[in-house]
């Protein structure tokens, strides 16, 4: 089975500057993928990259099999909602989806049906509120029937009711059609709730990618009165070590149970994990009396 | 029909609470033999989670021979968990909640209530062991 | 894509049918007085080549009450330009500029696909509304064209073929700058710019240059003109052959003032002729085609870099 999205030593500079670099990653078929990371982690420009928007500098892109941009056609098999959903502000709901029932090969009305019964047909798309284009651009997408969805941060200026509907509406899509989908948002606690797969971008370079499920399984948090590491059962690797008075906390990737007394050990949660893996300057530290400089695996 | 609610701060992966809701329906008699769980897409569509947590979560009551699913039909329960008749249940939930009054004129809070509920039980599985 | 280039183009192509349909009641409604002036004035009796006494007078009386309206025809030049500026310019600086080539360039349709189906309508369209505009001006001229010829620039640029060539090629140049500056204005400036430049490159040195002029060679009092024919050159040669600047005229014409003789007679004593180097009249469909053929192969150029550059890394 082709996956879905894979790229290999992907890398695009724009002028001078690197905006990806070095990115490997395979998308499982039929996952739901958080693709997370702060702004200007070059979230944008891997799935423009996707799209065919973009060229690569270096390395390779392939999506459901085929380069997006030799192979401009595959395009028909992925709906793609980029940042800010934009769409023609002067065409009325219907209209816009008039355009994308002629622009598009396979077309399901159903989907745009359902929009309809919420959505007044005559509005202009310049006058919807932020929550209803985003509807919209996701009705379109949907309507398609694509086998893979790339959504760019759909939730930015949304309110919470208007991001739960949407994310209702996407996995009911999604739910219907088995497509995969990579939905790219700087806010962990948007995403967390649907993805079983999450790809850590920062500073153009992939820090993170894995199966939640299985990262959350294989990482734990220690704590314990600070003194010198020795090597500890059941510890792989510590990604991140902070100091706070007498107290050492450690976030350490297991490769078994971990029964030394002397810790406390705590699962860890999505959004501490990605955290972690992220520049480490960013976190703030709790109250340190001192400042230990961080050490950090990654 | 049972309505699934999810708490995403409880520690529980989706698909147990899931699991675990399903269970407490039968034992409650919300849901019996022969009714159907909601679908894929109808939990998907209210709750806003993954298809695949929903399906795991309905592969696990099959497994444990609770709900059987049939193919372009629904998933279905099979199998009851319910002990002692509904009657029962309706009187000791009124008994149940005349102690909740007393226990919040006590000024017990809702952990207190909680911790207080698995102490007990855990004595009571002690003892019955022991 | 038919449907989907009317309704993104729509104000444009209304607006533009407006534009004609006001040209066209102007035409009409100017055209009423004119006519009754030719007929009052028997104007179609001094026709060239007509030599008839007074004609001079009348002719020249004729065009000066209507000099005006000539005058503002000449604006109409910048009509084909409106196609560049306000079709092509916009086509891809404002799908560039608002971002909404992420939601058109992602559909089932390829981006070659989309602009060749959208420049061809639009082409199409174009094409069109000029030839209404040129037929409109060259039915308005009729009069004056048979009195002057219509080889001058003031009428050759506004009649026949050449005015769909040159909206053609404003179209094309404006998709292009679009594409290229993804800014709408910019775009516009630009097409403006490169146009007008284009046009008066090839009014200045390739359209007098496409069939070698012809010389006519008279005495220095003839007129030596013909009705209808594009003077290019016309200078004071003397008896060898020379070329006589103005500064020598001037003194010549002095010198026969002071000794009393008319000037005319003066200079053709002297042996000086007039040689004038001219397209004639009868060229006039031939250059129109030569023109029109150059700028539509422009055209045809620059949409087919257009469409080669489209592919590039537009983000």
């Amino acid at each position: 089975m082709t996956a879905p999205l894979a790229a290999e030593g992907l890398g695009k500079r724009f002028r001078r500057d690197w905006a990806l670099r070095d990115c490997t990653l395979t998308i499982p078929d039929g996952a739901i993928v958080g693709l997370a990371g702060p702004n200007a982690a070059g979230k944008s420009t891997l799935l423009a990259l996707a799209t065919g928007l973009l060229g690569p500098t270096e390395g390779t892109i392939s999506v459901l099999g085929l380069d997006p941009r030799r192979d401009a056609s595959v395009l028909a098999d992925v709906g793609y909602v980029a940042q800010g959903a934009p769409l023609y502000r002067s065409f009325t709901v219907a209209e816009t989806i008039e355009f994308a029932r002629r622009t598009n090969a396979r077309w399901d009305d159903r989907v745009a049906d359902g929009l309809l019964t919420v959505l007044d047909a005559k509005t202009r798309v310049g006058a919807l509120s932020e929550g209803d284009r985003g509807r919209l651009a996701l009705a379109l997408v949907l309507g398609k029937r694509p086998r893979l969805l790339l959504l760019d941060e759909p939730f930015a200026g949304l309110d919470p009711l208007a991001g739960r509907e949407f994310l209702q509406l996407l996995m009911d899509g999604v739910a219907e059609t088995g497509a995969t989908v990579v939905i790219a948002s700087h806010v962990i606690a948007d995403i967390e709730r649907v993805c079983d797969h999450i790809v850590l971008l920062a500073d153009g370079r992939v820090r993170l990618e894995g199966n939640v499920e299985e990262l959350l399984g294989t990482h734990r948090i220690l704590m314990g009165p600070r003194r010198p590491l020795g090597t500890i059962r059941g510890v792989r690797e510590v990604v991140r070590e902070r100091h706070s008075g007498r107290q050492l906390t450690l976030l350490v990737t297991t490769d078994g149970p971990i029964v030394d007394p002397s810790w406390t050990v705590d699962r860890v949660g999505l959004e501490e994990l990605l955290l972690a893996y992220m520049a480490p300057e960013r976190l703030p530290t709790p109250q340190p009396p001192e400042k230990v400089p961080l050490r950090w695996h990654g | 029909m049972i309505e699934f609610h999810l708490d995403p701060r409880s520690g529980v992966a989706t698909y147990l609470q899931i699991v675990q809701q399903v269970k407490e329906a039968l034992r409650l008699g919300t849901i019996e033999v022969g009714d159907q769980l909601p679908t894929v897409r109808e939990v998907v569509a209210d709750l806003a989670i993954n298809p695949n947590t929903v399906a795991k979560a309905y592969r696990d009551l099959e497994r444990e021979g609770l709900v059987v699913a049939r193919q372009g039909r629904g998933t279905f329960v099979s199998n009851t968990l319910a002990r002692g008749s509904l009657r029962h249940h309706e009187q000791l939930r009124a008994d149940f909640e005349r102690w909740l009054t007393e226990a919040d004129e006590a000024g017990l809070d809702e952990e207190s209530i909680k911790a207080l509920v698995s102490a007990t039980l855990r004595e009571r599985l002690a003892r019955r062991v022991a | 894509m038919a449907w989907v280039t009317w309704r993104q183009h729509r104000p444009q192509l209304l607006a533009a049918a407006a534009l004609l349909a006001a040209l066209a009641a102007a035409a009409v409604g100017t055209d009423i007085p004119i006519r009754a002036a030719y007929h009052r004035d028997a104007l179609s009796g001094c026709l060239p080549p007509s030599a008839r006494s007074g004609c001079d007078l009348i002719v020249r009386h004729f065009q000066g009450e209507f000099d005006s309206w000539a005058a503002a025809l000449r604006g109409l030049t910048v009509l084909p330009a409106l196609a560049g500026l306000f079709i092509g310019a916009p086509l891809l600086a404002r799908e560039l500029e608002h971002g909404t080539h992420r939601f058109a360039w992602t559909q089932s349709i390829t981006r070659r696909h989309w602009l060749l189906a959208k420049t061809s309508l639009l082409a199409a369209a174009t094409l069109a509304a000029a030839a209404v505009a040129s037929a409109l001006v060259m039915w308005w001229r009729t009069p004056f064209d048979t009195l002057e010829g219509r080889m001058a620039p003031s009428a050759f640029d506004l009649e026949g073929v050449v005015v769909p060539g040159y909206a053609l090629y404003a179209l094309a140049l404006g998709t292009l700058a679009g594409l290229l500056l993804r800014r709408t204005v910019a775009a516009m400036t630009v097409t403006l710019i490169v146009f007008a430049a284009s046009r008066l490159a090839v009014l200045e040195f390739l359209r007098p240059r496409f069939l070698s002029p012809l010389t006519r060679t008279v005495v220095a009092s003839d007129g030596g003109r013909q009705a209808g024919d594009w003077v290019l050159n016309d200078t004071l040669v003397d008896a060898g052959g020379r070329q006589i600047s103005t500064a020598r005229e001037d003194l010549a014409i002095l010198h026969a003032q002071h000794a009393g003789i008319d000037p005319h007679t003066y200079l053709v004593s002297v042996g000086w002729k007039r040689v004038i180097s001219y397209q004639p009249a009868s060229r006039f469909w031939t250059f129109q085609l030569f023109e029109a053929g150059l700028f539509v192969c422009l055209a045809a150029a620059v949409v087919f870099v257009t469409l080669a550059l489209v592919r590039g890394n537009p983000g």
